[in-house]
């Protein structure tokens, strides 16, 4: 008698890769046979994945289409098995899977906005954090301001592009008019995902206030961020910059690091 | 050995609560006395969470997983079941479950609940698994039967028979899911009577009802319809052998108006009350 591991491994093989259904499976039920039965599962298996990309990326099918992007998501299923029980794990690999998709070269900022799309779909289910609370901040001394590390909120996502993605994302959202116009030409975009009162917000960032964030993000204490970031962009303002990002859930809390 | 449980679902009707009806549902807060939610959707916090913790203010509420693959070969993903356990602590949910069903192999997950050959190879290795997830949770995990679309020639023993020594072994309960059983015994010719008479009725702590499709002469467990006439019928043999316990009205696909919902939960409870009445 067969293992466990191999009779599932072969059932695995014959779902996912369309392989022999293997002999450990009986042939004839009463009213099919067992080409039936493995149909079923196979358009479990590709209906379910195709349903979960439908859900986390909205606006690329709009953009697309829904029969292209069935043809889409068929050659993603194909090339990228599920890794987890939780299928809203499902689907991170989409924007670099298009870019690379042929059929698609032709939307050259598709593979940003669902880059967007899958950094608002992450903001979504990212862990809850604290609000930033401003009198705590207010209390630490002056001279400890270089040495604090602020904390992002888990639901904060950069996303970058040579084109207007958040422009773009915000014109196919539900409640957007139905008519708008949007300049591919119009220069570089930072989209930022956030999330605040659990609603997800898509905003642009400027390019001195994302070198900050970014940097912060990594760790880098407030002092050291803000210096290098005042060298690359001499106009930058941290404090319109706190109040910005403090506005839209982006920083949590703080500790004094390494300070003493 | 008997494992104490969170705290029991009310023995009344339920409904399996998704999102196109989350927002009625804290509305108008039909009169229920627990409602079921897929775990999975609330790993995680923000809205999916807080509005789960909201309808907690006003349901028992039970986590009903699809992904953990129980009888998976490859270990039992630790982040998985960790992201349970958070969810649980935040929930304090009154049951939950997981179904007897594999879903990896060789690196892959395939995202459905699907049949494994029912040997004493793989009741040893479920057996250790559901060990696993009740101490990591510290309570008892309910299991559900598998809707099935095939089954092995070497089986060692049916479904019923391995569920009742899962219970015997593990202290787990048994989610009884009565179009499941109705599925098999159409698709697999499997016997409903015994599968019935087989459980340990007091390890039975919750019945799920739903409806089926048909693909080439398979029923497929869609829970895309009604309740049949034929899985009423089941269901009142198990509440003649078994007793009533809480039962679900699941609904996944082709999601009808919350009123259609709470009619068929309404059902449940009507064939529910006729067996409390003949045990009073």
């Amino acid at each position: 008698m067969r293992t466990l591991n191999n009779v599932l491994s072969d059932l695995a093989h014959a779902i996912v890769h369309g392989h022999e259904t293997p002999p450990d499976a009986q042939a004839v039920y009463p009213n099919y046979r067992v080409t039936t039965a493995m149909t079923v599962y196979r358009n479990n298996y590709r209906g379910n994945l195709h349903d979960t990309l439908a859900c986390v990326y909205p606006v690329t099918e709009q953009l697309v289409g829904k029969d292209f992007f069935r043809m889409m998501t068929r050659q993603f299923i194909g090339q990228h098995f599920s890794c987890s029980g939780n299928l809203h794990h499902y689907g991170a690999e989409m924007a670099a899977f298009i870019a690379g998709f042929t059929p698609a070269q032709g939307l050259a900022y598709l593979p940003d906005v669902v880059a967007l799309e899958w950094a608002c779909h992450c903001a979504y289910f990212a862990p809850d954090a604290a609000t930033l609370d401003i009198n705590k901040l207010s209390r630490i001394p002056p001279g400890h301001y270089p040495d604090l590390i602020l904390l992002i909120h888990p639901a904060c996502h950069v996303v970058r592009s040579r084109y207007p993605i958040t422009a773009i994302w915000h014109a196919h959202q539900p409640n957007a008019p139905g008519e708008f116009h949007i300049d591919l030409d119009s220069g570089p975009c930072i989209a930022l995902a956030s999330r605040m009162n659990d609603v997800i917000h898509v905003s642009e960032l400027a390019e001195a206030d994302a070198a900050w964030l970014l940097s912060i993000q990594a760790g880098t204490p407030l002092g050291t961020a803000t210096d290098a970031t005042q060298k690359q962009y001499p106009d930058f303002d941290l404090q319109a910059a706190l109040i910005n990002l403090a506005s839209k859930n982006v920083l949590t809390d703080f500790n004094l690091g390494a300070a003493p | 050995m008997d494992k104490p449980a969170t705290h029991a679902l009310p023995c009344t009707a339920g409904i399996g609560l998704r999102a196109p009806h989350y927002r009625e549902v804290l509305e108008t807060l039909p009169k229920l006395g627990w409602v079921e939610v897929h775990s999975e959707n609330f790993f995680g916090g923000g809205a999916p969470l807080h509005t789960l913790l909201r309808v907690r203010e006003h349901y028992s509420i039970s986590l009903h997983g699809v992904g953990m693959g129980l009888a998976s070969a490859a270990p039992l993903a630790e982040d998985h079941l960790s992201a349970l356990h958070r969810l649980c602590d935040a929930v304090q949910p009154a049951a939950v479950s997981e179904h007897l069903c594999w879903n990896s192999a060789v690196g892959m997950v395939i995202n459905d609940l699907l049949p494994f050959p029912y040997t004493h190879e793989a009741l040893s290795h479920v057996t250790s698994r559901i060990e696993q997830v009740q101490e990591k949770l510290g309570c008892q995990l309910l299991v559900e039967n598998l809707s099935s679309y095939l089954s092995f020639s070497h089986s060692e023993m049916s479904e019923g028979e391995f569920l009742a020594e899962l219970t015997r072994r593990t202290g787990c309960g048994i989610l009884f899911d009565v179009e499941n059983l109705y599925v098999n015994a159409r698709n697999l010719g499997v016997d409903a009577g015994a599968f019935i008479r087989a459980i340990p009725a007091e390890a039975v702590k919750e019945y799920h009802l739903a409806g089926y499709g048909i693909m080439d002469g398979c029923l497929v467990d869609t829970h895309g319809a009604p309740v049949c006439p034929e899985v009423w019928d089941l269901y009142e043999l198990a509440l003649r052998h078994i007793g009533p316990r809480p039962t679900l009205i699941e609904w996944d696909t082709d999601i009808p108006e919350l009123p259609t919902l709470l009619g068929e939960a309404t059902k449940a409870q009507q064939y529910m009350e006729r067996y409390h009445a003949d045990i009073e």
